[in-house]
């Protein structure tokens, strides 16, 4: 009788102990069969070669032969002998030509832009539509517009100006190609801007406006500040993405005239995929990778004081 | 004194008022004109490219380099898209896209979730690092990947396969689990625990409770892979070379590197490339517009 009621205690017992810990442990294994998938994607497809990239920026090498070590050496010859100096400053030349334009031009959307009149909210839509167009779609009907008998030269020409060659000389070429991406990017960014804007409460610009504060003190005391998140999320994303713009220079100049419009990606594409040198490639590609850490990093700080200063 | 500082602010207030009641009357008409012209600039530029290029690709070349861009075509011709789909194979290249762009988008956003969900609302040992993982990869720039991509997918021998097109994409990317988790993170954990003591199964609440409750955020990452799938130029143009396996914006460089002037064609091929896109739009615009913004919001 005792022995019985002492192995249902015991039993009693055992089985909530017991239950927790399958439990427990039976959720741990479902949480990893969940992250397995994007696991396997991430370490295999970024982490691995985001090492293995390093590495091979150590070597010399062309799929074919043997590996050679050849220590930093490729560091010193990108520069030297495959111009990516030049790349870096072409790129460089294209990210300041692209991203003050592109958000300011995307801020003023969204100034403009949110607001109840009617058609606002229809062309608020209009402004996203080239966010979905084929980079390399769009390339190919810029050059048309912009060939020398093109639309943009016919239309020059009604108002007596004889536009030049823009893609094909050296001075336009670049600004073509960032034309053609702020046209692609502005209406998307708007958006974070008109996201940013429809959280600031009204309240703020009541207040401001009975202590006087004119429209123009407005927007550069309640409404730029307030932006402050959205202009870094724009300026961070878009600044990475400018460093590593491709597509429409390979469809639009494929680097010319000359090399005025070899942005770094494309010296790295011809290096990799045309020369088969992975080694000089992949340095270029570290190289080309830390510019854009610290630069990211350096929005980031800035930003990061800033806005703690503001708000405090 | 007392009496003219009192008097002041006062008078310039009614100054104000005076010169803002005055102005509505004229300047409103002309502000309420600037602003509709504004809009018409805003629509003609972000419209005509399309406008213009799908006209020319109804045209013979004489007639677009004869005729205005802002002319529509005066006699149809279908003759165009007759010759990038017969004799250029761009059918099969609209094929590639749309089989690549379909297997990259549900794989990646099935996956991103199952991962997300995992971090945002699941206890296991080692999530904040693994986590840390994710958000450090996050910052990792395509063009650093690409290179050392290719050398192992040369040497897996998967170069020139479908596989080696939507493979880096399909299994979740770090993006599409960041902007999910931060979603899921705002459902109460109470929900999920009271299924739980129901007795319901991980899988189970993910699928029958937090997807239907998160279908802004799945759409955003749909929308996003979609759009990435479609548009994705640089990687399929590494690893593929042979003709069957081309996808559109590969086609469309090709297209328009080999008949360099040619703008009946290569408009055409571009237009291949960019109606589907614009049809995605016009069905779910409501949709996109407000899901892009809260990919912003959640960062």
């Amino acid at each position: 009788m005792s022995v019985a009621a002492a192995t249902t205690v015991i039993g009693k017992h055992r089985t909530t102990a017991v239950a927790s810990n399958p439990d427990r442990r039976r959720r741990v294994r479902t949480a990893f069969l969940f992250l397995t998938p994007s696991l396997i994607g991430v370490v295999l497809f970024l982490v691995i070669p985001v090492i293995f990239v390093m590495v091979l920026s150590l070597t010399r090498w062309n799929l074919l032969t043997p590996i050679q070590w050849v220590g930093f050496s490729n560091y010193a010859n990108i520069f030297r002998f495959d111009g990516f100096g030049h790349s870096l400053l072409v790129t460089a030349y294209y990210v300041v030509l692209n991203i003050p334009v592109q958000t300011v031009l995307a801020l003023g959307l969204a100034l403009l832009l949110n607001s109840q009149r009617r058609g606002s909210a229809f062309i608020r839509v209009i402004c996203v539509l080239p966010f979905l167009a084929t980079p390399v779609a769009m390339g190919v009907v810029w050059n048309w517009f912009f060939s020398p008998t093109g639309m943009i030269n016919q239309f020059l020409a009604h108002l007596g100006i004889t536009g030049p060659a823009w893609l094909s000389d050296q001075a336009t070429a670049m600004p073509v190609i960032a034309f053609a991406n702020i046209w692609q990017y502005a209406g998307y960014n708007m958006l974070f801007f008109l996201a940013g804007l429809q959280a600031i409460p009204l309240s703020l610009y009541e207040a401001a406006s009975i202590d006087g504060a004119t429209k123009i003190q407005q927007f550069r005391r309640v409404t730029l500040p307030l932006l402050r998140p959205a202009l870094m999320f724009v300026l961070v994303t878009g600044v990475i993405g400018s460093f590593q713009v491709f597509d429409t220079v390979y469809v639009m100049t494929a680097g010319g005239p000359g090399n005025a419009t070899k942005v770094a990606n494309l010296n790295i594409y011809n290096t990799a995929f045309a020369g088969f040198r992975i080694g000089e490639a992949s340095a270029m590609s570290v190289v080309l990778f830390l510019i854009i850490l610290v630069v990211a990093i350096a929005q980031f700080t800035y930003f990061n004081r800033r806005t703690t200063y503001e708000i405090a | 004194m007392a009496s003219v500082a009192s008097v002041t602010p006062a008078a310039r207030s009614a100054s104000a008022a005076t010169t803002g009641e005055s102005r509505p009357g004229l300047g409103k008409g002309i502000r309420l004109a600037v602003f509709y012209l504004l809009l018409l600039v805003i629509l003609l530029v972000f419209v005509t490219p399309y406008l213009f290029s799908a006209f020319a690709a109804f045209k013979t070349l004489p007639e677009i380099l004869a005729q205005s861009p802002a002319r529509p075509p005066t006699n149809p011709t279908w003759d165009n898209f007759k010759t990038i789909f017969t004799q250029y194979d761009f059918g099969r290249y609209l094929l590639n896209t749309l089989i690549v762009t379909v297997i990259l988008t549900a794989g990646q956003v099935t996956f991103s979730m199952m991962g997300a969900y995992a971090f945002a609302r699941m206890e296991f040992p080692g999530r904040d690092s693994l986590f840390w993982m994710y958000l450090a990869t996050l910052m990792v720039p395509n063009v650093v990947t690409m290179v050392p991509l290719y050398v192992m997918f040369a040497h897996s021998g998967l170069l020139n396969t479908y596989w080696a097109i939507f493979l880096p994409y399909v299994l979740g990317v770090p993006a599409s689990v960041f902007l999910m988790r931060q979603y899921f993170m705002t459902i109460p954990k109470e929900v999920m625990e009271a299924a739980r003591l129901d007795g319901c199964s991980e899988s189970r609440i993910l699928w029958r409770i937090v997807v239907p409750i998160s279908r802004p955020i799945i759409i955003t990452a749909t929308l996003l892979a979609v759009v990435f799938g479609w548009n994705n130029f640089l990687w399929p143009l590494i690893v593929t070379n042979s003709n069957a396996l081309q996808v559109l914006p590969v086609a469309t460089a090709n297209l328009n590197s080999n008949f360099n002037s040619q703008w009946n064609l290569v408009l055409a091929g571009s237009l291949v490339a960019l109606i589907p896109m614009v049809i995605l739009f016009a069905i779910f615009q409501k949709y996109i517009v407000r899901s892009i913004s809260l990919t912003g919001i959640n960062r």
